[in-house]
């Protein structure tokens, strides 16, 4: 029972973080029907940019990854105004093909600037447990889950409550309305691709505070971003966090139970299985499952 | 002129022809290295065209193609090593379990479109090497298998450079020919306005999920025949290689960059990527990658059509301009 209780502790605390991992990618997909496959090198840089900040001048990188969100924002921003916003309104390929291609110049560029070694970015904490009752909980993962919590209200916030937010929702439904109640839908979807940028690099020094990394590490995140996305369905700010604590769980309960590497399919197979029942996903809206611009 | 529109259908067999009689003869003029990197070129000629049947005609982008792959690589491996067939059996049958297994899947997975049909089949093709690395007993798990090429347990003497760069070519061809004859087939046509608008095509009276199976399990097809000669031609393979999603991407990106839905574009755009990718790796080993990221990105910003499309286009209209190119896609 103990055994159990830890697994499923451990499944939504790593949950939490899956979740804030894949809430960018889960955004940029629901607003601009753009499946960027740069996502996991833009966490991955996001963990070089905390890790390099505590190197120089010692920043705790719970402070760090403020430091990454606001350098991914920029890099996002910059993206999305003047490369991917020149072919966004191709077919789906175009922009697949336009994110692999910024997928590959990211990596090769974190493997010459910061060698393919496994990095860490040390804390004196993130390595202590509380204890309750029989059951551990590691410090930096129990921080990393509030963190990827709050970010994530505090993106439902956004979006919900300010006009920045309801902007970005109202170029996703319908750009051309959009634009003619006078939104700079240029602006709109940088400003978007910014922020999931900027909430990757969050997620990145996340990980990097409480596991390693490194540059080939990105595609593994780009991936489970996709499994999560479908999974929590597009169009609902919760869907990532609730996809990503139902991966977390199934992980950790398969890794308890089922012997070798089944863990890796078991992901796959829910995904599978998710798609051809719900293709919506487990709380999106079937608005976003049914576009069909292929 | 009449005598040229008689003969103008006879144009793509008789320089097809001409093209497999120049690689024929140009294999005697190559050093070893040269001669794999042209033999890497065909399989990827065969891979990008067996994509394009599904992703290009039909407009279901495929992002798990690298299954068939794998299933027709570890098929084979298996059967080298455990049942002792020869090679060739082993070719013939990789092919047909790869076409069975992408009937089956095809049916329930087929039913997804766009984004959704791409990310189901990445699953499955993850899924499945997850499979094969955990199944140690037969397929030898992560560490890899060997196939049996020398010695009393070789089935079939090994091949060699000369025997692969033909066995390709002939992948190559055979790939190129079934794309040509399904571009112009019934099943072409129905695969193209499935892609324009299923539901119409559907009200045409074109079965549409009996066509998008089939064309799936043919594409699975030719995909197990190179991934069963692939395996061959490693002698040992692993299950990150042989189900590696950059091969998948490859696909995609060859296709895209030579003009998908054309019989021309994957053959035009596989030779371009994988004759650059393999100078910029001798020249600029360290820096490849990043040269060839920032290439694709410049080539689908200026030609998102497809190399192919865009000079059909601009023959016909005369607008040669990449900005006008641009325009079309920008916000």
């Amino acid at each position: 029972m103990t055994s159990f209780l830890q697994a499923t502790l451990y499944g939504l605390l790593q949950g939490g973080l899956l979740g804030l991992i894949a809430v960018g990618f889960s955004l940029v997909w629901g607003v601009m029907n753009i499946v960027n496959l740069a996502h996991g090198a833009f966490v991955v840089l996001g963990a070089y940019v905390g890790w390099q900040v505590n190197d120089w001048i010692g920043l705790d990188p719970f402070l760090g990854m403020f430091v990454a969100a606001a350098v991914l924002f920029g890099l996002g921003y910059a993206l999305q105004r003047w490369l991917i916003n020149l072919v966004v309104n191709g077919p789906v390929f175009i922009t697949l093909l336009l994110t692999f291609g910024l997928d590959l110049m990211i990596v090769q560029a974190m493997n010459i600037a910061f060698s393919a070694d496994y990095r860490s970015i040390p804390t004196s904490y993130a390595g202590d447990s509380l204890h309750l009752g029989g059951i551990r909980v590691p410090l930096g993962r129990l921080l990393a889950f509030g963190v990827s919590v709050v970010v994530t209200l505090a993106l439902v916030a956004l979006v919900n409550r300010t006009r920045t937010g309801l902007s970005i929702m109202a170029t996703g439904m319908d750009r051309a309305a959009a634009r003619l109640m006078g939104i700079r839908a240029r602006h709109v979807y940088a400003l978007t691709f910014g922020i999931a940028a900027g909430l990757a690099g969050m997620a990145g020094t996340m990980i990097g505070t409480v596991g390693t990394f490194n540059p080939a590490a990105a595609s593994g995140y780009t991936l489970l971003s996709f499994v999560i996305a479908v999974l929590g369905g597009l169009g609902n700010m919760y869907g990532a966090l609730i996809g990503g604590l139902v991966i977390g769980l199934v992980e950790a309960w398969a890794g308890q139970y089922l012997p070798g590497t089944w863990i890796n399919a078991l992901a796959f197979l829910v995904l599978v299985v998710v798609l051809i029942v719900r293709p919506s996903g487990l709380v999106g809206r079937a608005y976003y499952a049914a576009r069909l611009e292929v | 002129m009449a005598a040229a529109a008689r003969w103008k259908p006879l144009v793509p067999w008789v320089s097809g022809v001409l093209l497999l009689l120049a690689a024929l003869g140009l294999q005697s003029q190559l050093y070893s290295g040269q001669e794999r990197t042209v033999t890497a070129i065909f399989m990827f000629v065969a891979l990008a065209q067996a994509w394009n049947l599904l992703g290009g005609y039909a407009g279901y982008a495929s992002f798990g193609q690298v299954v068939f792959f794998g299933i027709g690589g570890y098929f084979t491996a298996v059967a080298m090593t455990h049942w002792h067939l020869s090679f060739w059996t082993c070719l013939v049958l990789g092919g047909v379990v790869a076409a069975l297994f992408g009937a089956l899947i095809g049916m329930p997975l087929l039913r997804l479109r766009g984004h959704y049909f791409a990310i189901a089949t990445l699953g499955v093709a993850e899924g499945i090497r997850e499979v094969v690395t955990n199944l140690p007993g037969l397929t030898g798990g992560g560490a890899g298998i060997t196939l049996p090429t020398v010695g009393d347990q070789a089935t079939t003497a090994y091949l060699g450079n000369d025997g692969f760069y033909l066995l390709f070519l002939a992948l190559a061809a055979l790939a190129v020919l079934v794309s040509g004859l399904v571009a112009g087939s019934r099943a072409g046509y129905a695969l193209r306005a499935i892609h324009q608008d299923e539901q119409a095509a559907a009200a045409m009276g074109v079965n549409t999920t009996r066509i998008k199976v089939l064309t799936f399990a043919l594409s699975g097809l030719i995909t197990g025949l190179v991934g069963a000669t692939y395996a061959f031609q490693q002698v040992t393979i692993f299950p990150e290689r042989l189900f590696d999603v950059d091969i998948t991407v490859l696909m995609v990106v060859m296709v895209v960059i030579g003009g998908s839905g054309t019989v021309l574009g994957p053959l035009v755009g596989a030779v371009i990527l994988q004759f650059l990718s393999e100078y910029l790796r001798q020249n600029y080993t360290s820096y490849h990658i990043f040269l060839l990221g920032a290439i694709i990105i410049v080539a689908v910003v200026l030609l998102p059509q497809g190399a192919v499309n865009y000079l059909r286009d601009a023959r016909r209209t005369g607008e040669y301009s990449l900005l006008a190119n641009v325009r079309r896609y920008r916000l």
